[in-house]
């Protein structure tokens, strides 16, 4: 089956992508924010290791 | 190995499997299962919607059992109860995405399905409410001062944990807009065996990337709470060192 249909111009076409879309959209967002976070957090916590990406900050 | 490579290379792999899983059941999702006869191909809308539904009802009570933890830890034991506080916070994040995508997609389904974006019907009223509560969870724990916030936000999690059963149950307490359960929801309820391979590799998929998600920000808030450690202490040290 191929899956060009989902880009015609029909509602149930429009409402499909977009919901997949949103999914993805919604939950690599989070996951983003996330890893945006623990980065700031880190270097905050570790300012010394900022520069340095290997990061072994357990001792 | 140090124990953070460990985990971060758990992360990985998971992370890995967790991003093929969810490919392979995207395909089967769109391309493989048989587009149903009333609806035709929104009711696809289907193998997202329901998996992100049934998450969305299940990292409430994660978050419930991390609150219980807290508040009786919060004495006994402040170390372990900052660690059930951070699975707390974490499940909560979890819980709001996943019943955001829970009702975005129901809505874009109903508008397609039943001609409406929304009806304020017992199932989609009572999930409404999951949402708002979570989302009153979270604003509190940002917004809040008062020294006792995360006592307050574990308080506040048993009560929202009610609504859970509420949200999975009002198809059955009330007449409601919304079809039966896919399982357990009496004799019209089920799918077609031709659908069921895509339904669970999107259930498993799901399941694994909230199940990432939730360890991910775990993680986070553990770093948080360290950071703010090193800060407190530094904050006291500080006046010391200058009195020397």
């Amino acid at each position: 089956m191929r899956l060009s249909w989902i880009f015609g111009s029909s509602m149930e076409a429009h409402h499909l992508l977009a919901a997949y879309v949103a999914v993805w959209l919604v939950q690599g967002g989070y996951a983003a924010w996330i890893a945006w976070q623990w980065v700031r957090v880190g270097k905050e916590l570790h300012p010394e290791l900022s520069l340095n990406s290997e990061e072994d900050v357990e001792s | 190995m140090r124990r953070s490579r460990i985990y971060r290379s758990v992360g990985v792999v998971w992370l890995a499997l967790t991003l093929a899983a969810i490919a392979y059941a995207t395909r089967l999702a769109l391309v493989v299962a048989p587009t149903e006869a009333t609806m035709g191909n929104v009711q696809r809308i289907f193998y997202y919607h329901v998996p992100t539904s049934m998450l969305s009802l299940l990292f409430p009570y994660v978050n419930l059992v991390a609150s219980l933890f807290y508040l009786y830890w919060r004495r006994r034991d402040p170390l372990r109860a900052l660690a059930a506080d951070a699975v707390a916070i974490a499940a909560a994040e979890v819980t709001v995405v996943y019943s955001s995508l829970c009702l975005l997609t129901g809505m874009l389904w109903g508008r397609a399905a039943w001609g409406i974006w929304w009806t304020w019907d017992a199932r989609l009223t009572s999930m409404l409410l999951l949402w708002l509560l979570y989302v009153s969870y979270l604003m509190l724990r940002k917004l809040s001062s008062t020294g006792q916030t995360q006592t307050l936000a574990a308080v506040l999690s048993v009560f929202a944990a009610i609504d859970v059963p509420i949200v999975y149950m009002s198809i059955q307490w009330w007449r409601t807009q919304h079809p039966a359960p896919v399982f357990f929801g009496g004799p019209d309820s089920g799918i077609d065996p031709s659908m069921m391979p895509a339904f669970g590799w999107n259930v498993l998929g799901w399941a694994m990337w909230g199940v990432f998600l939730l360890m991910f920000r775990y993680a986070l808030e553990r770093r948080r709470q360290e950071s703010e450690q090193e800060a407190a202490l530094k904050a006291i040290e500080a006046p010391l060192e200058m009195a020397q």
